[in-house]
């Protein structure tokens, strides 16, 4: 199998390809690059410049943030099929906010964020179909980071009397 | 007022007691988390011990004496050969924190079973979807026990289960042998660290990777009410019918009977209609604010 | 007089004096006779011994947060209307104990309350109130859960029922069904008159009271004078409630911002809960002593307005006094009736009165009604 067919073979098992046209999977296939990493491997650091957004294919995928005093916080994994690294797709995010690492051996394909955009801005069907689900991906993080926030399994505050 | 979930053959059938418990001797203490603990108890009567039988999901009147009452759901095997009664607690107040010092052998009151079960029997050849947060595995692990006993009964059957951090974790010594037994166990956390190689996320974000088949799954679900309520968005938004999605809810509580009002929700007393309720009992009300 | 015997179902007259006697004979019969007094500015049940404990010549007026007591010097034991007090504080007294647990060698052994249970005779129980013991009932002691001390003093009770002659303002029974006559229930049910108390029979223990007493048959003056003062009193109660399809229209109006309105004016003060006779919320409390070695337990009243009635360890299920009033009449009007087939308001008007905000259910629903309309 040459590169570009195994590309094309692991994007046509993610479910969202499945819904594309040949032509915007082609496109796609053709700004994609497949990557291995050991677990503990860092695929971007918060503060690098932005260049792909990226779909986990196999493996698990944490994103964090370093918190002075208290080490790096893990705030959310990435499970096969699903996208991190999606800000970069956003026209005016232009360096990482978060860090991400292989937890386990992971297997990812990394799109080229840069040409990703110029794919949206020169065929604005297929763009829509891109932030469409971009939008998708940032209400689910939206949502879990709601339920974070509000600390759900924290203990009650302690009694007066205590 | 209709039965929403029968456990008429768990209930000791009609009682004239107010309140008045029984009494039972821890034989054994479990610590399984930083403040959570499961207490192991035997009724210090051996007639109420060989009588003494519940359902998973319901659960006991702890009494400690001078202190007061709390409502703990039972966390062990109700088929267990020993039929120690498992209690895990979260130590969190007057009564909790109370029986959390107390040693092997001490005695509290106990009064129970109460409320309405998991229906397993109605489950059966169902794919299960059990998910729960924080102290909200206790009261779903005699479930899990019942479907470990007859698991060819059951579809397939997946475990989500939330904490806040990797410590804080009920039972990790027990996944492995849900796994074997062929339990798809999917352990998050909302905050990990670097040591921590499982899931970082809440449990309703599963829904978004994996297919339900919305004519035979049904949803057990229990923890915070807020994570009720989002598990709940989710299994409803997959068109799982809210017939077959079993909430256990908590209210204060003080006498076990539908008798002292302190549990309404509705026309229900969460003590005695509850527990767990088929979510299409409370969908009328259950996104009016502090009802 | 006659020497007929009266029979189960019959009526007869009684000269007042004979109460007394009666009384006397329920007392020899180990009854603790209770029933109205005036005391202080208002009328309580407390225990009588004769005619001459009862509010002889006083009236009632009652008027959304306003009870006043004013003596006609008609020759009348019954003719105001109740004030705070209703029965419910005998048959479910506001304090039990329950149990005393103590410690004896390092294990904890019960001592269960085993006091026998009071016989009371209640003398002059209204219309509305039995409707409202009969509401407990169902309660107390249904088919999966009897409260012992209820069902004991209950079944063990003696009522002498009597029916309203001059309703006040605050009452509302018409409305419920419930009043101002009373139907059945009763052991004897007296009308009261000048000179006499007419008397229904409805029990074989009050047919045995009566019996040794001196009666008449009334005379056909006596009882249509009985007759049109009852008439009277219902056509008095202008005061209504407009019951149909009031459960759905609660379930209806849970969001409505009606709620908001009246927390602003409730105390929270949870009144209303106390003096209604069918309220019956209770919490359980732990007495230890000193030496932690013994700890009572008893079970008192408690309201849906009280704080910490809903809390726990996570926080409050009803933190705001909206939610809390709101519980209070969706309970009383529309889930009591999925609870136990029947609402949980007879149409007594005590929580009106009883309201140091005038808040009034009566004006409450009318409200709530209009905002569906629209
Ligand atoms: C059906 C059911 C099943 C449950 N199962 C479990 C379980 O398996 N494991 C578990 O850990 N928990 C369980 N719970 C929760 C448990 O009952 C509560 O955590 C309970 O509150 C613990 O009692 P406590 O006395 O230790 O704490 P508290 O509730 O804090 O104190 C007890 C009482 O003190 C009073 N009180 C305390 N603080 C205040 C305050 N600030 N203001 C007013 N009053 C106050 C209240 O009247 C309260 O009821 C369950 C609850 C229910 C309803
Ligand atoms: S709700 Fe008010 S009017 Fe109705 S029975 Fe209770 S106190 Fe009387
Ligand atoms: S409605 Fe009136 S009586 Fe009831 S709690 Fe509020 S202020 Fe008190």
């Amino acid at each position: 199998m040459s590169p570009q067919d195994e590309i094309f073979a692991e994007l046509q098992k993610i479910p969202w390809f499945r819904g594309l046209q040949p032509k915007h999977l082609n496109q796609m296939a053709e700004i994609a690059s497949l990557h291995r990493a050991r677990a503990g491997e860092v695929f971007f650091r918060e503060g690098d410049k932005e260049d792909n957004v990226y779909v986990v294919l196999e493996g698990r995928v944490a994103l964090d943030i370093f918190v002075p005093h208290r080490g790096k916080v893990r705030f959310y994994t990435a499970e096969p099929w699903e996208v991190f690294g999606w800000s970069s797709v956003t026209p005016t995010v232009h360096q990482r906010t978060a860090g991400a690492v292989a937890v386990i051996d992971s297997f990812v394909v990394g799109f080229d964020a840069e040409k990703l955009r110029q794919l949206c801005e020169a065929d604005h069907d297929f763009g829509y179909l891109v932030m469409r689900r971009l939008a998708n991906i940032v209400a689910s993080r939206l949502m879990v980071t709601r339920l974070q926030l509000l600390d759900m399994f924290a203990n009650p505050p302690e009694m007066k009397n205590d | 007022m209709t039965t929403l979930i029968d456990t008429a053959s768990h209930h000791a059938g009609h009682t004239d007691q107010l309140i008045t418990p029984d009494w039972a001797e821890i034989v054994r203490i479990t610590p399984e988390a930083d403040g959570v603990t499961t207490f192991w108890f035997k009724f210090t009567s051996p007639e109420v011990q060989a009588r003494y039988r519940f359902a998973p999901g319901q659960f006991n009147m702890l009494y400690l004496p001078g202190c007061g009452e709390a409502a703990i759901s039972m966390s062990s095997d109700p088929d267990a050969p020993d039929r120690l009664v498992g209690h895990t607690t979260r130590l969190v107040g007057n009564v909790t924190k109370g029986i959390g010092k107390l040693q092997v052998g001490d005695t509290v009151g106990m009064r129970g079973p109460f409320g309405t079960c998991w229906p397993m029997a109605e489950l059966e050849g169902k794919d299960l979807v059990i998910a729960c947060g924080g102290i909200g595995l206790p009261p779903l692990r005699p479930a899990i026990y019942h479907i470990l006993r007859s698991r060819e009964k059951y579809g397939k059957v997946t475990l989500l289960y939330g904490a806040r951090t990797p410590k804080d974790l009920l039972y990790q010594n027990e996944y492995e042998t849900w796994k074997q037994a062929d339990i798809d166990v999917q352990v998050t956390v909302d905050r990990g660290d670097e040591a921590w190689d499982g899931r970082v996320g809440v449990v309703p974000m599963w829904f978004y990777h994996f297919r339900v088949d919305p004519q035979k799954t049904a949803i057990l679900t229990c923890g915070p009410e807020i994570m009720i309520r989002f598990v709940i968005y989710e299994a409803l938004a997959r068109r799982i019918p809210a017939g077959r999605i079993y909430v256990s809810m908590e209210r204060n509580m003080k006498c076990g009977q539908g008798a002292c009002g302190h549990c309404q929700m509705g026309p229900y007393f969460v003590c005695k209609d509850g527990p767990v309720f088929p979510f299409s009992a409370l969908e009328k009300f259950f996104n009016v604010e502090e009802f | 007089m006659t020497d007929q015997q009266p029979s189960i179902g019959s009526t007869v007259a009684l000269a007042k004096p004979e109460l007394d006697g009666l009384l006397a004979d329920l007392r020899r019969g180990g009854f603790r006779t209770v029933g109205p007094r005036a005391r202080d500015e208002g009328i309580v049940y407390a225990e009588i011994e004769s005619l001459a404990d009862l509010p002889r010549g006083i009236q009632t007026a009652q008027k959304p947060a306003s009870y006043r007591m004013t003596q006609t010097g008609q020759n009348r034991c019954f003719d105001f209307i109740p004030g705070s007090q209703s029965w419910k504080q005998f048959l479910f007294p506001p304090r039990t104990e329950l149990f005393t647990a103590r410690k004896e060698s390092g294990k904890w052994k019960l001592d269960e309350n085993i006091e026998e249970q009071p016989r009371y005779a209640f003398i002059g129980v209204r219309a509305c109130e039995l409707a409202a013991i009969e509401i407990q009932d169902r309660v107390f002691m249904r088919p999966d859960f009897t409260d012992p001390v209820y069902r004991a003093r209950r079944a063990g009770l003696f009522i002498l029922a009597v029916n309203c002659t001059h309703p006040n303002d605050t009452c509302f029974c018409t409305s419920m069904g419930t009043g101002p006559a009373h139907k059945a229930g009763y052991d004897l049910c007296l009308t009261e008159l000048d000179e006499v108390f007419l008397v229904q029979v409805g029990s074989e223990l009050g047919r045995s009271l009566l019996a040794k007493r001196t009666f008449d048959l009334p005379s056909a003056f006596v009882q249509k004078n009985a007759a049109d003062a009852l008439e009277s009193a219902a056509r008095s109660i202008t005061r209504t409630l407009d019951t149909d399809g009031l459960p759905e229209l609660l379930m209806d109006s849970l969001e409505s911002g009606r709620w908001a309105e009246i927390g602003k004016r409730c105390l929270s003060c949870a009144n209303c809960t106390l003096v209604c006779p069918t309220c019956f919320c209770w919490d359980a409390t732990d007495l230890p002593d000193l030496t932690g070695k013994t700890a009572r337990r008893e079970r008192v009243w408690d309201s849906c307005f009280n704080l910490q009635y809903s809390y726990m360890a996570g926080g409050n299920t009803r933190p705001t006094i909206r939610s809390r009033y709101r519980q209070w009449l969706t309970h009383k009007l529309s889930t009591w009736k999925d609870q136990f087939g029947v609402p949980g308001c007879v149409g007594c008007g005590r929580c009106i009165t009883w309201c140091p905000a005038s808040i009034d259910l009566t004006e409450e629903i009318p409200a709530l009604r209009a905002e569906v309309k629209k």
